[in-house]
Formats: C-alpha cells, sequence, structure tokens
C-alpha cells in the first residue's frame, strides 16, 4: 500500500484470519488507540479487514494470525503463511488455545454440526478444532479474547526492535493484588479462574465484581487440579466444574 | 467475460462474488459466503444459560453487545425475569454506542474506499489525515463509552450479564463521559458533511423494509416487528413471518418474508421506515438526504448510518444523565422455559431463541443474523445493478458490485456462525 513518510524502514506484515470473530483483527485495525503508529510503522501487505487489495503470498517480516483451524484449507494457508514469513504470532484464544470455536470438540461433533445445519451437512467439510501450533511454529502469543494492550503493542514494538517479545505470562491474580481487588473467591466464595488464567486484560472481570472466566485462556503453569478442588469445596458440581475449564480451553483439557 | 472475487476485502468476514456476463447477458450470479461454521447453536446445546452471552459474543467482532443483549433478553425470558428500568437504560447505551462506533467503522475505513476508487483507508492517506484523527477521536468516545458500561471493554464486555451487570460505572465516571459528547457531535458532522457528498449510485429495488418499531421511541432493544408493506408482529411470531432456507454454495442460509421474498434490514430500514422517531437534528438531516419516504436504494444506507451515529449520540447524551451508578445483581434461578427476542443489531434485526431445562442447561438455540436476513437481497439487487450497467468496461461493473455489497456493511461471520 503505497504511503508517503519519508523513507523511513517499514516492516511488512499481514494479518490473517481462521474460523473466529474477526475481534482481534477489529481490535488491531479500529479499536487501538495506537492505530495511527501502526498504521504508519507497517507496511500491510495483506490485511482483508483494512483492504480490498493485498496479496496473500507476500514475503513478511510478520504474520499475524487469528482463529482456530477448522477446516483443511486453512491448515494448507497456515503453513504458507510460516514459509513466507520471519515471525508469525498467534493471536487471540482461538489461535492459541481453541476458544470458543473448539467447545465443539468436547462433545460429538457430528451431532454438533447436525442442530446448526439438516440439509447442507453433506457438503461441510469442517475438521476436528485445532489450534496454529499444531500445524506449524508459533513464534509468540498474544493472549486474550481479545488481546490486551500491552502484548498487541509488545508484538509490534518487538518487531520493529527487532527483538524477542515479552508477553504477560503470569496470572489474572497477580494483576488483580496489584489493582488491590478483594478476592472474590477467597472472601465471597465466587468460582473465580483467575488462577489459572493468563492475565493480560488488567484483571477486568474481578475489578467489576465478577469470577474470571478464563478468555484468556489457561497459563503455563496452571495448578488446574488445585483450582478444581477449591470449586468442588465452594459446592459446584462435576458438570459446572468442567464446564468453567472448556470454555475457552476445551482442546488442552481434552487431549 | 468472467468475474470473480474469491475473497471480498474490507467487509466482516470471508465470502466471495462471481458472475459471467456473455451476449449482454447476466448469468450465474452467485455470493458465495465461505466463511468456516462454527456450529454455535450446536456448541450451545448443553452450556449453562448464564454463560450464554459470552458465548454468543464471539459470534462477531464488532457487534458482541447486540449478541449479548439479544441473547440475555431470550434467557430472561425463558427463566421468567424482568430486570429493573435502570439496568434497561444501562443496555440501551451499550447498544447505542456499539452501534455508533461500528456505522463509524464501516462509514470511514470499509465503505468510502469505493468512492474514491481505491482498495483501502491507507490509500488515501496523507490527504484524508484529519478525518482519520476525527475518526480516531469518535470511536474513542464511543467505545469509551461501551467500555465504562462493559466492565472496561468495548469488545466482548464483561460486565453485562444474564440480569443485569455485575457492577455500572460511578457517577464521576459517567459525567466524563457525557462531558465528551458534545465535542463528539461537532466531528460527527464534519464526517456527515463528508458521507453526504458522496454521489451515489442509482438503484431502484424492490426489497421490503423490515425494522423493530416501538411507540415514542427509536426501538433498538426490542420492539414490534414493521416493515413497509405491512408486516406486524411480536418477537414470538418471527418463526410465523420468516422462513429460512440452507444454501447449497454457501455456509450461510438465506432468510425471506414468507409468502413474499427479499427483504432489507439495517440502518436505512430504521430510518426510512421511522424518521419520525429519530432525534429533531438527526431527522432534519434525514429528510435533507432523500431517506424519508421508504428509499429502497441499498447505497443510500450509509447515508442513513450518519444520521444514526448523530441520533446515537444524542440518546447517548440524554441517558447518561438518566441511568443511575450502581447495580445489585439478583441471585438468578434457573428454570424450565424457552423464550425467544428480537433487536436491531448495527446491521439490522437479529434474533435469538432459547429453550433451558430446570437446570438453565441450554436445549436449543436458534440464532438469525441481520446478514442472513439481507442475503437473499444482496444477491437479487446485485443481479439488477449489474443488469442496469451490463454495457460497462468489467472493471467498472466489478466496482459497482463490491461497493453494493458494502453498502449493505454485510457481516458474514455473523451470517454463518
Ligand atoms: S480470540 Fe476472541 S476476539 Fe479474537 S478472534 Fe477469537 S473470539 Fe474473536
Ligand atoms: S478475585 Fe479472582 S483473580 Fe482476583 S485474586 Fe481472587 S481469585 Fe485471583
Ligand atoms: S478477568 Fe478473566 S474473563 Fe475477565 S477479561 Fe480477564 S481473563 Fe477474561
Amino acid at each position: 500500500m503505497p504511503f508517503s513518510s519519508g523513507e523511513k524502514w517499514r516492516p511488512r506484515a499481514g494479518f490473517f484470519k481462521f474460523s473466529c470473530c474477526t475481534g482481534c483483527g477489529f481490535e488491531l485495525a479500529y479499536f487501538q488507540r495506537s492505530l495511527e503508529d501502526t498504521l504508519k510503522s507497517f507496511d500491510f501487505a495483506f490485511f482483508r479487514l483494512a483492504s480490498s487489495s493485498g496479496d496473500f503470498d507476500s514475503l513478511l517480516d510478520l504474520a499475524l494470525v487469528e482463529g482456530t483451524v477448522t477446516e483443511p484449507f486453512q491448515a494448507v494457508e497456515l503453513k504458507k503463511i510460516r514459509k513466507n514469513s520471519a515471525v508469525l504470532y498467534a493471536v487471540g484464544s482461538c489461535a492459541i488455545a481453541g476458544g470458543i470455536p473448539a467447545i465443539k470438540a468436547g462433545g460429538l461433533e457430528l451431532e454438533i454440526e447436525k442442530r446448526a445445519y439438516q440439509k447442507k451437512l453433506y457438503r461441510l467439510t469442517s475438521i476436528r478444532p485445532s489450534v496454529l501450533g499444531d500445524y506449524v511454529k508459533v513464534d509468540g502469543c498474544v493472549r486474550g479474547c481479545p488481546p490486551g494492550r500491552h502484548d498487541l503493542e509488545e508484538a509490534l514494538v518487538s518487531v520493529l526492535l527487532d527483538r524477542k517479545p515479552e508477553f504477560i505470562e503470569y496470572s489474572v491474580c497477580v494483576e488483580c493484588k496489584m489493582k488491590g481487588n478483594i478476592c472474590l473467591l477467597v472472601d465471597e466464595g465466587l468460582p473465580c479462574m483467575g488462577p489459572v488464567t493468563n492475565a493480560g486484560c488488567g484483571a477486568l472481570c474481578p475489578s467489576c465484581h465478577r469470577a474470571c472466566y478464563s478468555c484468556f485462556g489457561l497459563m503455563g503453569q496452571a495448578n488446574i487440579p488445585a483450582l478444581k478442588d477449591k470449586f468442588r469445596q465452594l459446592g459446584l458440581s462435576g458438570e459446572e466444574i468442567e464446564r468453567r475449564f472448556t470454555l475457552f480451553d476445551g482442546l488442552k483439557l481434552k487431549k | 467475460m468472467k468475474i470473480k472475487i474469491d475473497y471480498l476485502g474490507r467487509v466482516e468476514g470471508e465470502a466471495g462474488v462471481e458472475f459471467e456476463i456473455r451476449g449482454g447477458k447476466l448469468r450465474r450470479l452467485r455470493i458465495n459466503i465461505w466463511e468456516p461454521p462454527r456450529f454455535f447453536e450446536g456448541m450451545l446445546v448443553g452450556r449453562s444459560f448464564d454463560e450464554v452471552p459470552d458465548i454468543v459474543a464471539r459470534i462477531c467482532g464488532i457487534c458482541p453487545v447486540s449478541h449479548m443483549v439479544t441473547s440475555i433478553r431470550a434467557i430472561e425470558k425463558a427463566i421468567g425475569f424482568e430486570p429493573d428500568e435502570n439496568v434497561l437504560l444501562a443496555r440501551k447505551i451499550m447498544s447505542y454506542s456499539q452501534i455508533a462506533s461500528s456505522h463509524l467503522v464501516h462509514l470511514v475505513m470499509l465503505a468510502l474506499p469505493d468512492y474514491y476508487g481505491r482498495s483501502s483507508f491507507m490509500e488515501l492517506l496523507p490527504g484524508e489525515e484529519a478525518l482519520l484523527k476525527k475518526f480516531i477521536r469518535l470511536k474513542d468516545v464511543f467505545n469509551g463509552i461501551t467500555a465504562a458500561f462493559g466492565g472496561g471493554r468495548a469488545l466482548h464486555p464483561v460486565s453485562m450479564v444474564v440480569g443485569g451487570f455485575t457492577a455500572l460505572p460511578d457517577e464521576g465516571r459517567i459525567r466524563g463521559l457525557r462531558s465528551g459528547l458534545p465535542a463528539a457531535g461537532e466531528d460527527m458532522m464534519d464526517v456527515f458533511k463528508t458521507v453526504s457528498a458522496l454521489e451515489l449510485p442509482d438503484l431502484k429495488t424492490d426489497s421490503e423494509l423490515v425494522a423493530l418499531s416501538e411507540e415514542g421511541g427509536y426501538a433498538v432493544n426490542k420492539g414490534r416487528i414493521s416493515s413497509d408493506m405491512g408486516l406486524d408482529g411480536e418477537e414470538e411470531d418471527y418463526e410465523r413471518l420468516f422462513h429460512e432456507k440452507e444454501v447449497p454454495y454457501s455456509n450461510a442460509k438465506k432468510t425471506a418474508v414468507r409468502g413474499r421474498g427479499a427483504l432489507m434490514v439495517g440502518a436505512l430500514s430504521r430510518v426510512s421506515l421511522h424518521p419520525d422517531r429519530l432525534s429533531e437534528s438527526a431527522r432534519k438531516l434525514a429528510l435533507e438526504s432523500g431517506l424519508a419516504g421508504k428509499n429502497k436504494n441499498p447505497f443510500y444506507n450509509i447515508r442513513a448510518q450518519a444520521v444514526e451515529i448523530v441520533h446515537f449520540t444524542e440518546e447517548c447524551r440524554a441517558l447518561l444523565d438518566k441511568v443511575q451508578s450502581g447495580t445489585a445483581l439478583p441471585k438468578l434461578r434457573p428454570k424450565e422455559g424457552e423464550g425467544a427476542a428480537l433487536t436491531e443489531a448495527p446491521r439490522g434485526l437479529l434474533y435469538h431463541r432459547y429453550a433451558v431445562d430446570r437446570r438453565g442447561v441450554v436445549r436449543k438455540a436458534d440464532i438469525v443474523t441481520p446478514t442472513a436476513h439481507n442475503y437473499l437481497g444482496i444477491e437479487e439487487n446485485l443481479r439488477r445493478l449489474i443488469e442496469n450497467n451490463i454495457d460497462k468496461p468489467a472493471e467498472r461493473i466489478r466496482l459497482l458490485a463490491e461497493a453494493l455489497i458494502r453498502a449493505y456493511d454485510p457481516c458474514f461471520s455473523c451470517s454463518v456462525h
């Protein structure tokens, strides 16, 4: 895309979508405050949400990919994107953990498909949902649904400065305590997923008196059995506990 | 001559168009919505009633509030719960601010480049630098309102739940939001001028204009079904009035008015069916822009969106004066039941229906989105547009076709879901 802002080097970037709500794309293109800087610092060679031209096969300094892989053609495209890109970041819970599109993986998939279509079923090519990392090497994860500001900016800045990104890798509880919130889990007995959920949102839910529902996905070293025990003590049924852990992370826990 | 666009740009989600012109005749036109299905209606079954709004929010990254409000209302009906007046006000603020910011993205970033013959807004820079700054400022104001009432973020808000809000902003915050609106109003008038100066292609259609209608207000979060051809009914009548059909070449279904045919939903239908319910200044702008009186040219949808932003800016101001901070969320008891709800999403009529069992687990879900309502009409009217321009060069026809589809502001992610 031609843009006359002097000769400064601008990394070439692409934004790609698989099965998802396109929210990560919107967040990058239209929600963040640094929109103007983003537009000016990068040369977007492919970003369908922003431009009707652009080349899917272009060589890239940075590929940002949102969405879950749920179709065979997406796996082929993803491998192509990987081959063309120096750095590839998975963006959002759909791409990293399976997110909402992967709830389906927890049930009988054909039954689930039948509830949405009757006639068309035989033409569907849907496969079991997978995360990007199942098909290609991912250089970093911009977590969230949608991602928080810090990680999104870090993804862009790390490429501009050609350094390793430092994405947030601790629990929502850390952010929550820094905010000085009263603990909903300990003090009010609400089933908060904060202890096992990756931070980055700024502990939004507990700050507005809601138990975290884990939209940023489980963090690396989550102590899942301990929190399940705690929920059991609070009187939640097995089914209720299962639902909480499979809302955004249905894939991880099935494996 | 064959025209094929595999992956339409500057729209939400994934779709392509193809058609052929041979011997001066249009053949084989189809809009193929290849956005992969995520089977929301299937995966919702077995989930708890209070998880539904957070799940359906993820149908769409630009109108999550609409899916949340619609599902919340349907579920509240199913379990027999009625929220208080203040909750309804706060939900209106959520919906109005979301519609304004969704329209804004469509007008400036998605639609505008068509009228300059460019493929993206970035290509209009640096000439349109001032417009970009206004866009960012306005977007910030409207997103700020949605985020403040939504618990900290406008995209997939967290505090809006079945029963009400887990928290609402305090008074100081509400005053702060309100104080940003007069300046936004001025910025918006400039955007309005840019949009209304665009020369819109001519196109006569006979799609039925359908929108919700509410006595004494501009219907958004609820209302009766109404149309320019006399359609009338409650939300419960929806399935009697409309019918949905699967399409062999597309993952989205097509909806029609039973016994009649294509309909058009969205800003244009709302404005031209109910101009008298707009705020005074928005009504004036609507009249000046040729929108009142059953305008059926889909290209005018972008003007209607601009009028609505003006309207919703004023409405937000009035509501921010009325809404109370603080909230007490009632403890909800699940109960077996069924409920349907209709709302006006940014892109038009949105339908959700749920059946839950006595433990509050979803047993059935049905969702019909604005773009599914428009799909049949988009294809029919695209055929008209091309036939009217059949002697034009291929490139011109292709651009016109893209511009028409975009004028509807389609959301293909929603249409398939
Ligand atoms: S991670 Fe969330 S915001 Fe991003 S595309 Fe998926 S559902 Fe949408
Ligand atoms: S409220 Fe939730 S996120 Fe906050 S400290 Fe307690 S468990 Fe952690
Ligand atoms: S607190 Fe949990 S559910 Fe809420 S926004 Fe943060 S990660 Fe998502």
